[in-house]
Formats: structure tokens, sequence, C-alpha cells
């Protein structure tokens, strides 16, 4: 009886759990989706060069900012927030998300943008310093 | 055995049931707090980024 009980427990500690850890994920690839994804990827090399200059750094909300250059460096820049925003958006949709988690996405998108830059790459911290 | 899958039974149900009280003519609001796992939001995040930059060859 009491094997049982501790069994019992056990299970419903892991149900608990398996509710409590939601799998967030882009459930459906969706054709906005897709292009927001795949120009992201078309542009990530000219991105890159652009951060090792130093003209772009990631900011601590989830978007690339332009921090020197011109017309093209800010079109490239628009270019890629507006993709980035489609994929947020798209995850608080199909994860059945409040709206307001949006900025929640955002803020763990730029914490995963510091995590993966490069050495020398700017990026803004949770205070708002560039470094 | 059969009282032991009672009480499990109706502490499942106990979790799900919302009880109000008060005027039944007068709306009520409940605010939802929806809580956010933030590590597995990171792990969503790091697994499109790595898509992204060709690190991860699918989505």
């Amino acid at each position: 009886m009491k094997k049982m009980l501790a069994l019992s427990v056990m299970m419903m500690c892991a149900a608990s759990i398996a509710f409590a850890q939601a799998a967030y994920d882009l459930k459906e690839m969706t054709p906005v989706v897709k292009s927001a994804l795949e120009d992201r990827k078309t542009r990530f090399g000219d991105l890159k060069s652009l951060k090792a200059e130093g003209k772009v750094g990631e900011n601590n909300r989830g978007y690339v900012q332009a921090l020197e250059g011109g017309a093209d460096v800010k079109a490239l820049v628009a270019a890629e927030n507006k993709d980035r925003k489609v994929v947020y958006e798209a995850i608080v949709d199909q994860n059945g998300l409040d709206a307001s988690a949006l900025a929640t996405v955002e803020t763990v998108f730029a914490r995963v943008q510091r995590d993966k830059a490069d050495h020398g790459e700017k990026v803004q911290d949770e205070a708002g310093n560039w470094n | 055995m059969r009282s032991l899958f009672l009480v499990m039974a109706l502490f499942c149900c106990a979790g799900c049931t919302v009880k109000a009280v008060g005027d039944p003519n007068r709306p009520i609001t409940i605010n939802a707090h929806i809580t956010i796992d933030i590590k597995g939001l990171e792990k969503a995040a790091s697994g499109i980024e790595d898509f992204v930059s060709g690190t991860a060859t699918s989505k």
C-alpha cells in the first residue's frame, strides 16, 4: 500500500513537471514565418560582417541596431528586425501565450544573442550599456 | 486500493475547480497569470538562431 502511494505521488510530481516545462517552438511553419527565417538566413553573413566592423550591435530588446554606417546599413537592420518580429510574434501566437509575453520573448532572444555573440561584437546588456 | 484512486481523483478534480462566490448577476473578472518557462523559451530561441546562422540544419 505504501509503495502504491509513493508511486502515485511520484507519478503526480512527474506529471506536474511535464506541465510546468512547456516546450516552446515554432509549431507551424507558415509561409510568412518560413520567409522570415529564410531571409534572415540569407542576410546572416552580411549582418555578421557589419557586427564585426562594429556598425551593427545586438540590443537588449532582441533586435539589431545600427550603430554606424549609412542608409544601406539601416535598411539591412530594418529588414532583419522586421523578420525577427515575425518570428517572435509567431512564437507568442503558436504557443498560446498572451500578447504581453512578446516583451519576454524579445528579452530572451536578446539574451541568447548576447550568449552567441563573437568576441568584439557589440552587445547591449540588460542595464542598457553597450559592450 | 479503490480508496486510493478515489482520493487521487478527488485531488485532481479539486485542482481544476474554480468556485465563484457572490452575486450571480455581477460579472467577475479573473486575471490569469501565465508563467512563462524561460529555460524552455531560451532553448527554442537558441535552436532558431542556430538555424539562422547555419549551425543547425533544420528547423
